[in-house]
């Protein structure tokens, strides 16, 4: 609750910072804010609190989450320096910014259904805006009108889905739903049924999981890049530990309803994630379709429904996270110089670059998978999690889409070590080197000693 | 001083870490001080945690520090076991390694890749430290892992001669059967008591009877990689191969440390082994088979380093033959004593190669004693030291092996009194033609001739006095009561059935040590007649070999024979596998799964057309789907 306080002052400073005329010192400021917001995250470790009559509970689950989605927001402000810097929008942008992790935070510690919807467009509304913030780009406006008129519909069924588990349990309390859907015959009848299927379709757009990911290659590749990071990072872990918190504690008792339909979208994510990014050439839009794979991969944690599915998810969502924001911050480095966002601007940068060229290098190694990053562990625990429950030929879709995975992170790798010369010195002020070496390095830290992180839920 | 603990491996992990990154702006000779402080350091600490009350006999301590892996029922924890067993092998690892350490500084001094050295060099420390501390089998094998790589890159050091990183391929080749062993005996350990935690794997064995048959085959599965990291019978033929390495390597781990790695693993596992009398059984005859048959390879050979390695798997078997009899102390006793004079004959020979510009064939050696008064001086120690001679080191141990194999059997007892006399033999041909007679290198060679610097001599010297008094950690129940050795490790060693307790006759122990006074008087006259008076030094020219002396010269074949039988076949195979299965199935399956991806990746490429309209269908299809078929 604290940490919800002081985001929300940080916000209202941060906006009001254009009126009263200290914009230049709103970074500080915003530092600060998030620091302090990480720390007060801590305050109810281990003792679990409700708030506004359950509207909200903080345990420790959704303080893991929140902790790690300041963190990536904290990342976030130190590798986009050069965000709107000529733009007279930019404290505007900080504070859409640091609304939307307000709604990634109510998203990972919601105790109502009122509170989840609240929640998906606190966080939802801020990114329609800037994701179309680039406002002389054609792609970047598209990209917003796309990506609300598509979110819009998406959250119709939401909140539809939301009416029929009222109309048929009569509460919107996630602990009374689940109490109602457990003592009701059959899981509560066509209107939970269809309630719970609503809920999930407004949920699988949110975490783009195919055939509703079609809105984010396209959003991802328009937005501006630094928008783009923040959406495959922060906000995809929201959303996804929203859904999981709703799934796997309220509809856990009628899952029956959903686990078939998960199990087929996450192959199906997987499958057309993992695909499409092999055709491509631009990197950006590569990160976009190996994020939608790797929605298939957290999907699987969700209907996994036993002890491990819980810390599989947190550590999927870190391992993924911290090796995208890497990624996105070596782009944005790299994109700087280059002005495009090819693959093939990466040609050779091992050579001038080293530094660049190893948090890249790990960053992939760590999004394929591949020991000793956390990535690897991040997929083993999904599997192993998800082979417990016998879901042999899901697990089998998901390695096969794990190995064509490494056929395009690994050109990537190749890239690095061409012999050319292209690639010039890219300039990078102090703290960014700090900043992607400490997250590359985290996530080396993670893979080596699992443990630090898989026991912590 | 426990909570200290964690800096023995850290600080040379530390100083690997120091002296890789920052190799080019280190100056002079930096990287080999700042090698040997972190040795140093963690000498110091050892030291202080033998010290320490809780090593002094009482309990084993156990420090956790973090979880490392956690899956399922699978816990493994980053965690140290200090006990009496540990404390030893800290105490000879960081000792004997900064006395190498201090050495190399010397006899690398003219190597470009001087950095490069003291970094492996550290590194290979640290994870033999942590071979020794994990208070687990998985982290053991982390460090088991470790030393084997260390090895690897320490052999093929000079990696320009093909040659040497041919002996490093085949270290590291044999050395992977061998782990293939130790890997399935730690799952199989897994699999029956369910965790692979010294202490819970321990306290749960107790409750088996003698020579269950899990119980050997997991004892069996660990001794294959004991096999192959301590060199014995049929996993051997890479440690003389391993003396292409800079000759500190071979002195710190193919002689000290690391080939000790699996008697240590033997010894730290009493408890298995001595439920499994089968295993002590076989171990005994593989040690035991070692032992004669090295002890004679050694006889023929006339590489100064080759002559050593021999002789080091002859005592690695001597050491495995007293596990076998289920004397651990007595091993690990050994053990102790070995690394000191076998350390130091190393380092000596390192020294006489130094002042020889390279030179390893003693064929072209003779009369250095004069010219190298030190060198030679440590080397007679260690000579008489290995041999046997009372009252230097290898004596008690010896001593103590013998005295075992006689209560176990005459015919033990017999074969490895032989070993012993054929030990001597070897040694002083080998002291006799380096250091007596006339000199038979070449002009330039003796015009070089020095006595190596303060910085190689030192720790020569200071070795050489552990050589000389070491034994008196363990003097036999004839001189005193307190066997020091012994009762230090007596808590934590446990004592198979076969064993007997009896002691041996007083009566007993003083013939043996006279009958073995007045043989190696009679070796050493008679060596000394041959080859120092009479000169008569091994041809030049394989033709005038005697047969059996070709056979012994050629070691016994076993190479061409390992080639023949084992090596040309696979390669024959893995042609054969790689021409058809590979080119034709495998790539042919594997571009095809590409070339599909790749066109499939094509056509849903189409789908995203960026079209608002056909996305919303498409989405509206998918809802449709799941509700008709959820709700009918």
């Amino acid at each position: 609750m604290t940490t919800l306080i002081i985001l929300s002052a940080l916000g209202l400073v941060v906006l009001f910072s254009e009126i009263f005329g200290y914009k230049k010192i709103v970074l500080p400021f915003i530092f600060a804010g998030l620091v302090a917001a990480l720390a007060a995250s801590f305050i109810d470790w281990n003792i679990g609190k409700h708030y506004l009559n359950e509207m909200m509970i903080v345990d420790n689950y959704s303080i893991a989450f929140t902790v790690l989605m300041i963190a990536i927001t904290i990342v976030w402000f130190i590798i986009s320096p050069g965000f709107f810097r000529d733009q007279g929008s930019r404290v505007d942008h900080f504070a859409l910014i640091i609304f939307a992790l307000i709604g990634a935070q109510l998203l990972t510690s919601f105790g109502n259904m009122i509170m989840l919807f609240l929640a998906v467009e606190i966080l939802s509304i801020p990114m329609y805006i800037l994701a179309g913030s680039n406002k002389s780009n054609l792609a970047s406006n598209e990209a917003a009108l796309k990506y609300f008129l598509m979110g819009a519909f998406a959250t119709g069924f939401l909140l539809f889905g939301i009416a029929l588990i009222y109309g048929q349990t009569g509460s919107f309390n996630l602990q009374q739903i689940s109490e109602a859907l457990t003592t009701q015959q059959d899981g509560g009848g066509v209107m939970a049924v269809a309630g719970v299927l609503l809920i999930m379709v407004g949920l699988f757009f949110k975490v783009s999981a195919a055939p509703f990911h079609f809105w984010a290659p396209d959003v991802y590749t328009g937005a501006p890049t630094e928008i783009t990071a923040f959406m495959s990072t922060v906000v995809k872990t929201a959303a996804f530990a929203g859904f999981f918190r709703l799934f796997a504690t309220c509809f856990s008792a009628s899952a029956s309803i959903w686990v078939n339909t998960i199990m087929v979208v996450s192959a199906l994510t997987i499958i057309v994630g993992n695909i499409t990014a092999v055709y491509q050439t631009s990197f950006k839009r590569m990160l976009a379709y190996s994020s939608i794979a790797h929605a298939g991969y957290m999907l699987m944690a969700i209907i996994s429904l036993n002890g491990y599915a819980q810390q599989s998810i947190l550590f999927y969502a870190v391992a993924y996270s911290v090796s995208s924001i890497a990624a996105f911050g070596i782009l944005l480095a790299v994109s700087h110089i280059t002005k495009n966002d090819d693959v093939a601007s990466f040609n050779g940068l091992a050579k001038k670059n080293p530094l660049l060229a190893f948090v890249t290098l790990l960053a992939m190694l760590s999004l394929a998978g591949i020991p000793p990053m956390a990535g690897f562990f991040a997929k083993y625990y999904i599997f192993t999690a998800a082979l417990q429950q016998h879901y042999t030929w899901l697990v089998l879709i998901a390695v096969l889409g794990s190995l064509i995975g490494v056929f395009y992170y690994f050109r990537v790798i190749i890239a690095l070590f061409k012999n050319e010369n292209s690639a010039a010195e890219i300039p990078m002020t102090g703290i960014y080197k700090a900043a992607l070496l400490f997250i590359s390095l985290v996530a080396l830290v993670f893979g080596i000693m699992p443990g630090l992180l898989a026991g912590l839920l | 001083m426990l909570q200290f603990a964690w800096l023995i491996p850290v600080l040379p992990l530390l100083g690997f870490l120091c002296i890789s990154f920052f190799q080019k702006q280190l100056p002079g000779k930096s990287a080999g001080i700042i090698g040997s402080l972190t040795v140093l350091g963690s000498f110091i600490i050892s030291c202080g945690l033998f010290f320490h009350p809780a090593s002094g006999g009482t309990e084993p301590v156990t420090i956790t520090y973090f979880d490392w892996i956690n899956v399922g029922s699978l816990k493994i924890p980053i965690s140290f076991l200090i006990d009496p067993i540990s404390c030893v092998m800290l105490l000879i690892i960081t000792g004997i390694g900064f006395l190498i350490h201090v050495y190399s500084i010397g006899y690398m001094a003219h190597d470009d890749a001087f950095g490069r050295f003291f970094s492996y060099l550290n590194l290979f420390i640290f994870f033999m430290l942590i071979l020794v501390l994990g208070s687990n089998y998985v982290l053991m094998f982390a460090g088991w892992e470790g030393v084997g790589l260390c090895s690897y890159l320490l052999i093929g050091f000079w990696f320009k001669n093909n040659e040497y990183n041919n002996a490093a391929n085949k270290a590291f080749i044999m050395n992977r059967i061998g782990d293939l062993g130790f890997l399935l005996g730690i799952i199989l350990m897994f699999v029956t008591f369910g965790s692979v935690q010294f202490s819970e794997v321990f306290s749960a064995a107790k409750g088996f009877p003698d020579n269950q048959t899990t119980i050997v085959a997991i004892t069996m599965l660990l001794f294959v990689g004991a096999m192959g990291k301590s060199a014995q019978i049929p996993l051997y033929t890479w440690l003389p191969d391993a003396m292409a390495g800079p000759t500190p390597v071979s002195a710190l781990i193919h002689a000290a440390t690391m080939v000790t790695a699996g008697i240590y693993m033997v010894v730290r596992s009493n408890i298995l082994y001595s439920i499994a009398p089968s295993t002590l059984e076989f171990i005994t005859i593989v040690g035991m088979a070692t032992a004669i048959f090295s002890a004679t390879i050694a006889l023929a050979q006339t590489d100064i380093k080759k002559v050593l390695a021999y002789s080091t798997l002859s005592q690695l078997g001597y050491m495995f033959v007293a596990l076998g009899l289920g004397a651990y102390s007595t091993g690990l006793f050994h053990v102790t004593t070995h690394a000191f004079f076998k350390a130091l004959l190393f380092l000596a020979a390192g020294s006489v190669i130094h002042a020889m510009s390279g030179e390893q064939d003693i064929r072209r050696m003779g009369g250095l004693r004069k010219k190298l008064p030190v060198t030679y001086f440590v080397f007679l120690i260690g000579t008489l030291a290995i041999s046997g001679v009372p009252p230097f080191a290898g004596f008690f141990s010896k001593d103590e092996i013998l005295a075992k194999a006689h209560m176990h059997s005459e015919l033990l007892f017999f074969l490895l009194s032989v070993t012993s006399v054929i030990t001597a033999v070897y040694m002083f041909r080998l002291l006799f033609l380096t250091f007596f007679g006339t000199f038979r290198g070449t002009h330039d060679q003796a015009h070089h001739l020095h006595e190596s610097p303060a910085v190689i001599t030192i720790p020569l010297i200071i070795l050489a006095i552990l050589s000389t008094l070491g034994g008196f950690l363990g003097l036999p129940a004839v001189f005193t009561e307190h066997h020091l050795f012994g009762n230090f490790l007596a808590p934590v060693l446990s004592t198979p059935a076969i064993t007997s307790l009896a002691e041996p006759s007083h009566f007993f122990e003083y013939m043996l040590m006279g009958i073995s006074v007045v043989a190696l008087a009679l070796i050493i006259y008679m060596t000394y007649d041959r080859f120092a008076k009479k000169e008569m030094v091994p041809s030049l020219s394989e033709a005038e070999f005697k047969p059996w002396y070709r056979v012994l010269y050629h070691k016994y074949y076993i190479d061409e024979l390992y080639d023949k039988v084992f090596v040309k076949p696979l390669y024959w195979l893995s042609d054969v596998c790689y021409k058809i299965f590979d080119i034709k199935i495998v790539d042919g399956v594997v571009n095809l799964v590409g070339k599909g991806v790749v066109r499939g990746s094509e056509v849903v490429r189409l789908a995203q057309a960026g079209s608002v309209g056909i996305y919303i269908f498409a989405m509206v299809i998918g809802i449709i789907i799941m509700l008709v078929v959820n709700l009918y």
